[in-house]
């Protein structure tokens, strides 16, 4: 069995609102509840941590009532970085594999989570082809990197729990930061992780405009879809 | 087992359709919700020599017990395949003798009452997918003085209906809004009560279409307000 951990700690700077994004109703529904929704269909999840402040606990539990989850959910408090919220919802999962996911990704089909489930490595993520050039540099260009060579990381991924929890005490042994978790385990050369192929409507919901785009993905892909 | 909820099942077109849908086979059990439970019990006699049926008695003019009686169905079956919100009530009154009470019950029964059982149904079917049909009337389409409370639930009806097909469309639930014209049924006779119901369709025919939509044949009609009309040769 595998646990879900949604981190959901996001407070919303860049959409300008009060509301964190991860709550406004994306198509019709919270956005949250589009990924929580398929997770909950999936028989080999059996437990749920919500990884999200702790003010948005009750409206959360209310959902999940209103919605019919039901996976048991947990929740554990977001920390003031993303490394540290993972590292929170990780404290709360009891299961060896855990399925990372975030809030804002709402458009991953339940074949997508099962893709990963299914595959027999521990630690995989999805990985999706770079459709443009990328620079290094900031004012100048100082080098000109190979598309061939590199991936733009899509969360769901999946990691065997005493691995990642491994990357995280170390990277705060070494006081080093991360911003994804996939790259935490190989900097510490703890393990492979394989990369499967992600797809181009599984985008991250950032700012006002992606909620335009948003709704066109949900209309086109994910209606009708079970 | 599949499973099939419906309402309206005591008279008229449910009747036909309880009695069509035993006939055909097209699910194991049906539960049927009503209060009038002489009625009811008669057409489960006649539906059991082929499905198995239950009856859980509720006045849908006051639907607040709808919830509880979904999940006990849930309990009871172990899943929710269709539902078919068919019942219906109406109290014809011109604007100035239409009592806040005549369109309570009116959208109590039409509205409220069809909205509780499919939210709480698509709570389960949600996982499952399903087919969800909603009995409105060629009267939420086209105006009458005189209809106002039965038309507006009715168009209430058929909005809802709309609204909800592409809403349930992710969890593969089909929803089908039927709007039958003239039929011979009780509530007819309250709209029109000089109509001689042998000139007019029968709710045998009106059935017939119902079952045909929510059968495993069909599978491109939802999302439409579907009118069921027959043509009538005037008598002589």
């Amino acid at each position: 069995m595998i646990t879900a951990v949604i981190l959901s700690g996001g407070k919303g700077v860049r959409m300008k609102n009060v509301v964190p994004k991860q709550y406004l109703l994306l198509a019709g529904k919270p956005m949250i509840m589009h990924s929580i929704e398929r997770i909950d269909s999936i028989p080999q999840i059996n437990e749920i941590v919500i990884v999200c402040e702790k003010s948005f606990e009750s409206s959360l539990e209310l959902m999940m009532k209103q919605y019919n989850i039901t996976t048991p959910i947990r929740f554990a408090p977001a920390g003031a970085t993303r490394q540290e919220s993972v590292f929170s919802g990780l404290q709360k999962v009891s299961n060896d594999l855990v399925l990372l996911h975030e809030a804002a990704r709402p458009f991953v089909l339940k074949n997508d989570f099962l893709k990963l489930i299914n595959e027999k490595e521990k630690n995989v993520t999805f990985g999706y082809e770079i459709p443009f050039t990328v620079v290094k540099g900031k004012e100048i260009i100082l080098d000109t990197l190979s598309r061939d060579e590199l991936k733009n990381i899509q969360l769901p991924q999946k990691f065997e729990v005493k691995t990642l929890l491994k990357a995280h005490e170390m990277a705060q042994k070494n006081n080093e930061k991360f911003t994804e978790d996939a790259s935490m385990i190989t900097t510490y050369k703890l393990a492979d992780v394989k990369i499967i192929n992600g797809n181009s409507y599984n985008i991250k919901i950032t700012e006002p405009i992606d909620f335009l785009v948003g709704e066109i993905i949900y209309r086109e892909i994910i209606r009708g879809r079970k | 087992m599949r499973v099939c909820i419906m309402t309206g099942a005591g008279s008229g077109i449910g009747r036909a359709v309880a009695i069509q849908l035993a006939e055909q086979k097209l699910y194991d059990h049906i539960a049927i919700l009503g209060r009038n439970l002489e009625a009811l019990n008669e057409v489960c006699k006649k539906m059991q020599p082929m499905v198995q049926t239950s009856v859980w008695d509720i006045d849908l003019n006051s639907p607040q017990k709808i919830p509880q009686i979904v999940e006990q169905i849930h309990e009871k079956c172990g899943s929710i395949d269709c539902l078919l919100n068919i019942a219906g009530y109406t109290d014809p009154q011109p604007l100035l003798t239409t009592s806040l009470e005549n369109m309570e019950m009116t959208y109590n029964v039409n509205v409220f009452a069809p909205f509780l059982l499919i939210r709480e149904t698509v709570k389960y079917m949600k996982k499952t997918g399903g087919k969800i049909l909603n009995v409105a009337s060629t009267a939420g389409m086209t105006p009458r003085p005189g209809w106002l409370s039965y038309s507006s639930s009715k168009a209430a009806v058929i909005s809802m209906s709309q609204t909800l097909t592409e809403e349930l469309s992710e969890y593969g639930i089909k929803v089908y809004c039927v709007s039958p014209g003239r039929c011979a049924t009780k509530l007819r006779q309250k709209l029109a009560p000089n109509e001689d119901p042998t000139t007019i369709m029968q709710p045998e025919e009106v059935a017939e279409v119902i079952c045909n939509l929510i059968s495993d044949r069909e599978n491109c009609l939802d999302g439409q307000n579907i009118v069921i009309r027959k043509q009538i040769k005037p008598k002589g």
